[in-house]
């Protein structure tokens, strides 16, 4: 069933990524009581884009974490109705344990969003055409927050999106396409909408769990009613969660390792061989061929290539390994049950990610194009750099836990992952004590990496709720105390 | 090599105890059990241990169930040896926890009573899932050795020039060279005569007195079908969702190793054709994981170790626990991708349950309800022991693949299939 999805009431990140709108900052917020809170989000709600036609040179989005609901009013009965993840938080000890954000990235070391520090209630993200409209309407927003009185917990700058994430690859080549958000994509598997967007039917053809109130408390009707008929107001439809990450990518040391592993027996440096290796722990190259259709050389003219499955072309992983970073960031037909089968791909279909990550930061990696392994800056950026290079990593889900995750443990930082001994994801995994090997199968015996360092540390984030425009007028016009308790319990189709 | 047995025992705690107990779990929880006063490392053949505290609750008709403390392990038969040892090797250990319990002879007592008493304080498990039946403790840690020493000998060449056969080869001689590796050269032996006589006695067994009743079952099943649907659908949606503060107990005991301990206990149905369909079904599972799912798999899931399930007051309560690979998002959506039928046949007797539709239906195909109903029935288990903490189900699988390799004459492709699980 596709469900007709209410565009004008969703978010427009949801929607698409604007990649016309290069620029982009996010500023993360502390609310400092109920009327800060409601004085900025007056002026915030007619600036929001929608999910609806879009031609405007700059957008807007706010979301918000369990924390900043409650000091916009709402109470605790009903952020109960979100799910566990998202009341608890991203920086609590079993959590980052979890996430394997311990050792380096542990959330004593971040820069935002970890208990000791400043609350991360909201988030607001800016996105522009150019670095002048981004510049006018930053510092509108900034004038806004002032006036309420809001402390800025950070302000995470981005760099202008290009091709290529900060290693050098190009990136966002797989996205989910999404019934009734998506043009049709050759290939793709179009996933139900509830897969990211609350109050539709997700893949299980239930609805995912989101706080239902009272009809009662909704006197002016601004929420829509629970579609499974509950005659609930439904706080949670057509929002859906946001998992933001500032992930520092240490790309000098990616390159140096992969130019050492692959020095010629006289020592000298193998500029080839090295980014052959790079792109095996990556599954693509650096143009964006995927490994699967290009094992041996770059070819540019499948740099947006992604009509693939893994298991009838390359069960044993010899050209795109079974650890490489893509294999396991959506394994498709790889995994069990009966890899290969619809019912491999069905399993893979429920723990998806809308991507919506933006690079920071100075400097980017050489590629297959250069003679030396040295790193060049590849982006003339003048925008101020703080913290190294890296990305805001950024997702849209329905559910933390079955998206987001089970991709971070069990498939990007699990060392036995689909058979594997001490293998975590070679560019993003964690190597706390275990993982630091990467696997690449060849005939007749497969190279194995040792002691693999961590290329990528987590330097701060939070979960936010990106809530419907419903939602907000809802969250807008709340009085101190208007809400009771939830109302239904969460329904099942 | 032996075959596995679970033993289960459960001892009731005096009420005045069951704080200090808790306060004891927690010490014990941050101490592990691998060393002392435990020492389980040390007991043979033990695969996976665990203790549990069983709150003190009412049954469905009120009447009190004390709190209990449930020890289980995973371990190497004989039984007799394995006691022996929990008094022996783990004794101070289990002095300390038994304690707590009304009428546990102390640690002064003879090692006789104390055997006594733990063999008299075990609990029957109505089926009892091992990963691969027969491969033991020594054999698990023999061939990851095995795969260590050839994985670390292929890393020291380079092979680039010769043929998968040759490499195989050259394995084959590497470990032949080798006195502490001989062992692999053999297969592995199988458990006792006496087990695999047994073992194939039931597997025929139970077939045959089946057959001889299907003239009285055809009678009888379309009546308890119909009989179970109006049950049924009297079963009501679940809305229960876990509480945050017991979300936080369980994960601060989850995802330190590849594996993690999981529990859960409920209530059986009371109704006579639910406590009869509930006990037919364990009869069922017994049989299938004894003859059918005995090698690497239950029912398509590749990342069980061990499970159990054990009837407790008499069958008015059920726990389930298992040692599994990964985390439990993970091991609930297998249960709900792969074997939902399975589990809404044994679960589906529980209180709490998503309601079924004729038995295997429904239940765990809802996903959220599902994994609220497990998780709130979970119980936190403090105290766990795991003999090989990094080991995956399907590397102690694919270890013993290649222990098989090193034997007989293979062609070229199987060589490089054998190659491949290095």
């Amino acid at each position: 069933m596709t469900a007709r999805l209410n565009l004008d009431n969703i978010q427009g990140l949801v929607a698409r990524g604007y990649r016309g709108l290069s620029y982009a900052r996010f500023t993360v917020f502390a609310i400092p009581g109920q009327d800060a809170g409601h004085a900025a989000l007056s002026w915030l709600l007619p600036r929001i884009t929608t999910a609806g036609k879009f031609t405007a040179d700059s957008a807007l989005h706010v979301a918000f974490g369990a924390a900043g609901l409650r000091r916009m009013g709402l109470p605790d009965g009903v952020i109960a109705g979100f799910s566990a993840e998202f009341g608890e938080g991203m920086a609590g000890p079993d959590r980052s344990r979890f996430l394997g954000d311990v050792e380096g990235s542990s959330p004593r070391f971040w820069d935002w969003g970890a208990p000791q520090g400043s609350p991360a209630d909201a988030v607001v993200l800016l996105y522009a055409a150019t670095p002048e409209i981004l510049g006018r309407r930053q510092a509108e927003l900034a004038g806004c927050l002032a006036a309420a009185g809001i402390h800025q917990v950070t302000v995470l700058d981005t760099v202008e999106l290009g091709d290529n994430e900060p290693f050098g690859f190009h990136d966002g080549i797989s996205q989910p396409v999404i019934q009734g958000l998506s043009k049709g994509a050759r290939g793709a598997r179009a996933l139900p909408a509830g897969e990211f967007v609350l109050g539709y039917p997700n893949a299980y053809d239930q609805f995912t769990d989101r706080p239902l109130l009272p009809a009662s408390d909704d006197p002016r009707h601004l929420l829509p009613r629970d579609p499974a008929g509950s005659g609930a107001a439904d706080l949670g439809r057509d929002g859906c969660y946001l998992v933001l990450r500032q992930l520092e990518q240490d790309v000098g040391a990616f390159w140096e390792y992969a130019a050492e592993a692959t020095r010629r027996p006289d020592g000298s440096y193998d500029p080839q061989a090295r980014t052959a290796l790079a792109a095996k722990m990556v599954g693509r190259w650096p143009s964006g061929a995927p490994l699967i259709k290009a094992p041996d050389n770059d070819d540019p003219r499948l740099r947006d290539d992604n009509d693939f499955g893994y298991h009838h072309t390359d069960p044993d992983g010899l050209a795109c390994p079974r650890g490489a970073h893509i294999r396991r960031m959506n394994p498709r037909d790889s995994l069990d049950p009966s890899p290969g089968s619809e019912q491999s791909l069905a399993v893979n279909d429920r723990h998806r990610l809308l991507r919506r990550g933006r690079p920071y930061g100075p400097g980017t990696a050489g590629t297959a194009a250069d003679d030396d392994h040295a790193i060049r800056p590849a982006r003339d950026d003048s925008s101020p750099a703080r913290g190294g290079t890296g990305l805001h990593f950024v997702c849209l889900v329905a559910s933390l836990a079955r998206q987001f995750e089970f991709v971070q443990h069990t498939w990007l930082n699990n060392p036995n992952f689909n058979g594997l001994y001490d293998d975590t994801d070679p560019l993003a995994g964690s190597r706390d004590g275990r993982g630091a090997t990467f696997t690449a199968p060849r005939r007749p015996v497969r190279r194995r990496y040792r002691g693999l360092p961590q290329f990528v540390r987590t330097r701060g984030g939070a979960y936010f709720f990106l809530p419907s425009i419903s939602a907000l007028r809802y969250l807008d016009q709340l009085p101190a105390g208007a809400v009771s308790a939830p109302a239904a319990s969460p329904t099942t189709r | 090599m032996p075959h596995q047995i679970g033993v289960t025992i459960q001892a009731p705690v005096a009420v005045d105890r069951v704080p200090e107990l808790r306060a004891w779990l927690a010490e014990i929880s941050r101490k592990g059990l691998a060393e002392g006063p435990f020492d389980l490392a040390h007991v043979r053949g033990l695969h996976f241990a665990r203790f549990y505290l069983l709150e003190e609750t009412a049954d469905l008709e009120g009447r009190s169930i004390p709190a209990s403390l449930v020890f289980m392990s995973a371990v190497d038969a004989p039984l007799r040896r394995h006691l022996a040892d929990l008094v022996d090797v783990a004794g101070e250990g289990m002095d300390q926890a038994f304690r707590h319990c009304t009428g546990y002879p102390g640690p002064d007592a003879r090692r006789r009573a104390k055997i006594a008493w733990l063999r008299g304080h075990r609990v029957a498990a109505s089926a009892f899932y091992v990963n691969t039946v027969g491969r033991g403790l020594e054999q698990i840690r023999q061939e990851a050795a095995l795969r260590g020493a050839l994985a670390d000998y292929l890393d020291g060449r380079d092979w680039g020039g010769s043929s998968a056969t040759e490499v195989r080869r050259e394995l084959q001689a590497y470990v032949a060279g080798r006195a502490d590796l001989a062992w692999a050269q053999r297969p592995p032996a199988p458990p006792s005569v006496f087990f695999r006589a047994r073992e194939a006695v039931h597997m025929a067994a139970v077939p045959l007195a089946l057959a001889l009743l299907l003239p009285v079952l055809l009678l009888i099943l379309p009546v308890w079908a119909v009989a179970l649907r109006l049950e049924e659908r009297r079963d009501r949606p679940v809305t229960e969702r876990p509480a945050l503060a017991h979300l936080e107990e369980l994960s601060g005991y989850e995802d330190f190793v590849t594996q993690n301990p999981f529990a859960v206990v409920g209530f059986v149905k009371p109704s006579r054709l639910r406590q009869l369909t509930f006990r037919a079904v364990m009869f069922a599972i017994d049989y299938a994981v004894r003859h059918v799912y005995n090698h690497a798999s239950l029912a398509g899931i590749t990342t069980i170790h061990f499970a159990r399930w054990v009837p407790l007051d008499g069958w008015r309560r059920m726990t389930f626990a298992s040692d599994y690979d990964g985390a439990v998002e993970a091991y609930n959506d297998d249960f709900i991708n792969i074997v939902w039928w399975g589990l809404n046949a044994a679960f589906g007797n529980g209180v709490g349950y998503p309601p079924t539709r004729w038995l295997l239906w429904g239940g765990a195909q809802y996903e959220q309800q599902f994994k609220a109903t497990l998780r709130c029935h979970q119980i936190p288990v403090p105290a766990w022991y795991t003999a090989y903490p990094s080991l995956s189900a399907q590397n102690i699988e694919n270890n013993a693949q290649i222990r098989a390799g090193l034997r007989g004459e293979m062609g070229p492709a199987d060589a490089q299939r054998w190659l491949s699980l290095l």
